[in-house]
């Protein structure tokens, strides 16, 4: 790599010496036919920027001269200045927008003063000339141009634009995007375009372009109007419907066919955008549902498949989950700053072992005895419940955790109409994704997983031939638990974090279980998936509340049909 | 099931909740006897007992766990909180607070005759009956049963809750209803009409338990308790179960429906809090730490477990969730039958508990 590096240095610089720098470079691509046409264009390049830079430089001085004498007099060429000020936001150098900015501001807040010898703005660190940018103090019996209310709006709406294109800082780029918005049509067409094509923050970069946009549809020049239509429906949203649905009432609707053929078009284009971005995202939202469903149930599941005992304290897992992953990011914070952007991933064997933890001694101080006794078993779950949440009330308060959202989690790629394809909820789908690979493997490919496989089947016959159940009871019970402190860690960045969190997903995820058959993956798989879609296709149509009402109305009819779920494991009916 | 004449423990309880309302009726009658808040907090006390009456004989004598009894408390709570409030706007004129809010003029069509009580007493009847038989039905047909159907109740209770706190409703939303003024024509407020309600559901909770002891000392009670300890048997015998179940828990049901038309007034609110699962789980609290399959120890556990639950929260509420999860793990490690087996214990034998905790014959 090292020598690489080098002998290419070594080439640049003969390149330099020599001064053939298309020559070789495209004759190593072997494309000797276009270097002279190359070499041409270069030079012609040099010539141009060669003669032509000196005498814009040159002109712009002569302008500013001129802007400076306006600027000192009457009210009628202040306005005048006022527009070429924004003129200059728009179209100007990158050097000139500079220049201009502190002069915009000056005149504003009356820190500029005419003098004998032109422009001094006066600031805190030492007053010096509009025009050269010198040192100077103002000469004595100077004046400040006084602003009208018509040339103060111009002038602030000349500052906002040069705060749009020469602001250091995203927040005043976006405050300057707002002051303009409201006055875009009497703007310069591409100041917005050129402002979002140099801006760095995606957002604002997103604002500018759509006011970009809708800067272009309202101009009065027909075939413009007509691109930007074009422009427009490909980024189809509700925004931009609105926007080209007010079209409908403009005159230019009614007399001008071409532009009326747009505009359908246009509202055309972006409905079916608009109808298929919804789809998606409905899609999206009831597969991430599903997958902290699944999360939630899955340990409930194993428990319940291999015991009988319907885990009340499940919820509390989860909870517990979500606080040891704080208590991981708050370690981190003090510890290791440098790695905090990484705890989710760093809490993950935290999380899971600590709930582990107080699912063993669950098990093994207060359900080992109660084996024999399920409804009983669901109290005393209860009261563990009961008690966890009462106690990280005590320890912890009853506020929502803070919790830092990491860049891999922020934001999202927006993909057609409103649906973006959120990082937060892709985290949570590819959690659950990785949870239910990692127990299947661990239900089929080792011991701990046929032994338990064997007990939920038959508990006395595997008790039999030797398999430890008493052992084999407490794993899975700390599996099962482990699992659900990790849907907690998954919830975490998406979710409020409270010592309430677990009561939300308690009884939808034993819906999940009942539906879905006593102590299958794929069963539990299916009926999240089910209800998950079912949930999310519902809710716009009736609401949350319908969706959950009807959703249980559907599992209690469906457990009719059959009574041990979807994928029960065939066996005698009682 | 013992004859009545020797079973000591009914006796008493009997004696004194006959006691009790001879108490109240005296407070009502003279000047002298309980104040009108220790009237209220007894009442209270006995409208929640008449719930674990109800839970005690659908879990404790046929063994099928219901984690949402409170769904049926809540109807019988809701309704007679709708007749209170239509009432008290006959009499007084006085738009209820929720229809103010919403900006509604008019009672909605649903609310029409609820002034009147026997009315509002039969649609308890029916919409209590309606919910429990078919849900009953459905589920005991295909026989849902133990962890199943509890947690299927619980699915259902929450659902309700869900449902009432909408706003749109017409029950009041998430505020629920309030400002009663009126019950029967009288002032709701008044001392002596407050220790009256008392009074009135302290009668309830005897004429319940002896309802309940009736029904139990007969055929049906042997059935019941044939059916608990051995379903599959019963019905090879040649009994149909289902229809067992199924009057059992509709008559639970009704029984519920009827402690929340007890409590409902002394409270004088109600709002979907009471829907909330926890507080079926609760019930089902008191009647485990009294005693499963006891009249009396449903009865004793209810106003015990209430009455520190009214103390405590006065005192020190930060405890109270401590203490109960406490009570139940005790419960259901130590006392599977709760006080019944604590008043079964000889101080003077140490090993009782053990020997208890295993020898007794369990529920499934």
């Amino acid at each position: 790599m090292a020598i690489q590096r080098c002998s290419q240095a070594r080439s640049i610089q003969s390149l330099w010496l020599t001064g053939d720098w298309f020559g070789r470079l495209s004759a190593r691509k072997g494309r000797q036919r276009s270097v002279h046409m190359m070499r041409r264009v270069f030079i012609a390049a040099i010539l141009f920027v060669a003669v032509w830079a000196p005498s814009l430089l040159v002109a712009a001085e002569a302008g500013r001269a001129d802007l400076m004498g306006k600027l000192c007099g009457d009210a009628a060429s202040l306005g005048d200045v006022g527009r070429a000020l924004v003129g200059i936001a728009a179209d100007g150098s990158q050097d000139e927008r500079a220049w201009a900015t502190p002069v915009a501001r000056a005149v504003i807040d009356r820190k500029l003063t005419c003098d004998t010898k032109g422009a001094v703005v006066i600031s805190g660190e030492g007053s010096f000339d509009a025009l050269t940018r010198e040192q100077r103090v103002a000469v004595e019996g100077g004046r400040s141009p006084f602003l009208n209310l018509k040339n103060r709006a111009l002038f602030e709406t000349a500052v906002a634009a040069l705060a749009l294109r020469t602001a250091p800082d995203p927040t005043q780029r976006g405050a300057a995007l707002r002051t303009l918005e409201r006055q875009a049509a009497g703007l310069p067409e591409h100041l917005f375009e050129a402002a979002a094509e140099q801006e760095s923050d995606a957002g604002l970069r997103a604002q500018m372009t759509a006011v970009a946009q809708a800067a272009a549809l309202n101009s009065a020049d027909p075939a413009k109007r007509i691109g930007a239509l074009k422009r427009i429906s490909a980024t189809p949203d509700r925004r931009a419907l609105t926007q080209v649905r007010a079209l409908v009432a403009d005159p230019a609707y009614a007399g001008d066919p071409e532009f009326k053929r747009a505009v359908d078009a246009a509202i055309a284009t972006i409905e079916r955008g608009i109808t298929a971005g919804d789809v998606l995202a409905a899609l999206y939202n009831g597969l991430s549902f599903a997958s902290i469903l699944f999360m939630a149930a899955i340990g409930l599941a194993v428990i319940f498949g291999l015991m009988g005992v319907i885990n009340l304290a499940q919820g509390e897992m989860i909870m517990i989950g979500a606080y040891v992953t704080w208590m991981v990011q708050e370690g981190l914070r003090r510890l290791a700053p440098a790695l905090l952007d990484w705890y989710l991933i760093i809490a993950i064997p935290a999380a899971f072992l600590v709930t582990a933890a107080v699912g063993i001694a669950l098990e093994a101080i207060l359900l080992r005895h109660l084996y024999r006794r399920p409804l009983m078993s669901l109290l005393a779950t209860w009261a563990v419940s009961l008690f966890l949440i009462n106690l990280v009330r005590v320890t912890f308060g009853t506020q929502n955790l803070n919790f830092v959202t990491p860049f891999y989690v922020a934001g999202g790629v927006p993909v057609i109409g409103d649906f973006i394809f959120t990082w937060n909820r892709m985290f949570a789908i590819a959690f659950a994704v990785l949870t239910l690979g990692i127990t299947w493997g661990l239900m089929r490919l080792t011991p701990l997983g046929l032994n338990i496989r064997a007990v939920t089947q038959n508990r006395t016959m595997a008790g039999c031939i030797g398999i430890p159940v008493r052992r084999v009871d407490t794993m899975a019970f700390g599996l099962g638990s482990g699992l659900a402190g990790l849907a907690g860690l998954a919830l975490a960045p998406i979710y409020s974090v409270n010592p309430q969190m677990g009561q939300n997903f308690i009884i939808d995820s034993f819906m999940v279980v009942v539906l879905g058959g006593v102590g299958t993956i794929v069963g539990t798989v299916v009926a999240a998936l089910g209800i998950g879609q079912i949930n999310v296709l519902i809710e716009p149509m009736w609401g949350a509340v319908a969706a959950k009402v009807i959703v249980l109305m559907m599992i209690i009819a469906f457990l009719q049909w059959r009574p041990e779920g979807l994928f029960a494991i065939k066996g005698r009916r009682k | 099931m013992k004859p009545l004449a020797s079973d000591r423990a009914f006796l008493i309880l009997l004696a004194a909740v006959l006691a009790v309302v001879l108490l109240l009726v005296i407070s009502i009658a003279t000047p002298f006897g309980l104040s009108a808040y220790l009237a209220n907090v007894i009442g209270q006390l006995a409208a929640f007992a008449v719930l674990a009456l109800s839970l005690d004989l659908i879990w404790g004598y046929l063994g099928i766990l219901s984690l949402g009894h409170g769904l049926f408390f809540g109807i019988g709570g809701y309704v007679v909180a709708m007749h209170l409030l239509k009432h008290s706007h006959e009499v007084t004129g006085k738009v209820p607070d929720f229809m103010q809010f919403m900006g509604w003029a008019e009672f909605p069509f649903y609310w029409t005759g609820f002034g009147f009580f026997p009315y509002a007493l039969l649609v308890t009847a029916v919409v209590t009956l309606l919910i429990s038989g078919v849900f009953g039905y459905v589920s005991f047909r295909s026989r849902v049963g133990g962890v199943y159907f509890a947690i299927t109740t619980q699915a259902l209770v929450y659902v309700a809750m869900l449902l009432m706190f909408r706003n749109d409703t017409g029950f009041g939303g998430n505020n629920g209803m309030t400002g009663f003024t009126v019950v029967f024509g009288w002032p709701i407020g008044g001392s002596r009409v407050v220790i009256a309600m008392a009074a009135v559901s302290v009668l309830m909770l005897g004429l319940t338990l002896l309802g309940c002891r009736m029904l139990l000392a007969g055929r049906f009670g042997v059935l019941m308790i044939a059916a608990r300890d051995d379903e599959v048997r019963l019905r090879t015998l040649g009994y149909e179960t289902l229809r067992l179940k199924l009057v059992v828990w509709c008559l639970s049901a009704l029984i519920a429906a009827l402690a929340g038309m007890l409590y409902v007034p002394q409270v004088g609110i109600i709002n979907p809090r009471l829907l909330a699962p926890e507080l079926s789980l609760e019930i089902a609290v008191w009647v485990a730490i009294g005693g499963r399959g006891h009249l009396v120890g449903a009865v004793i556990g209810a106003v015990l477990v209430n009455a520190v639950k009214f103390w405590l929260s006065v005192a020190a509420p930060e405890l109270w969730p401590f203490i109960l999860s406490g009570l139940i793990v005790l419960v259901v490690l130590v006392f599977p039958n709760g006080l019944v087996d604590l008043a079964k214990l000889k101080l003077v034998r140490p090993t009782g508990l053990k020997h208890m905790a295993s020898g007794t014959p369990e529920l499934r």
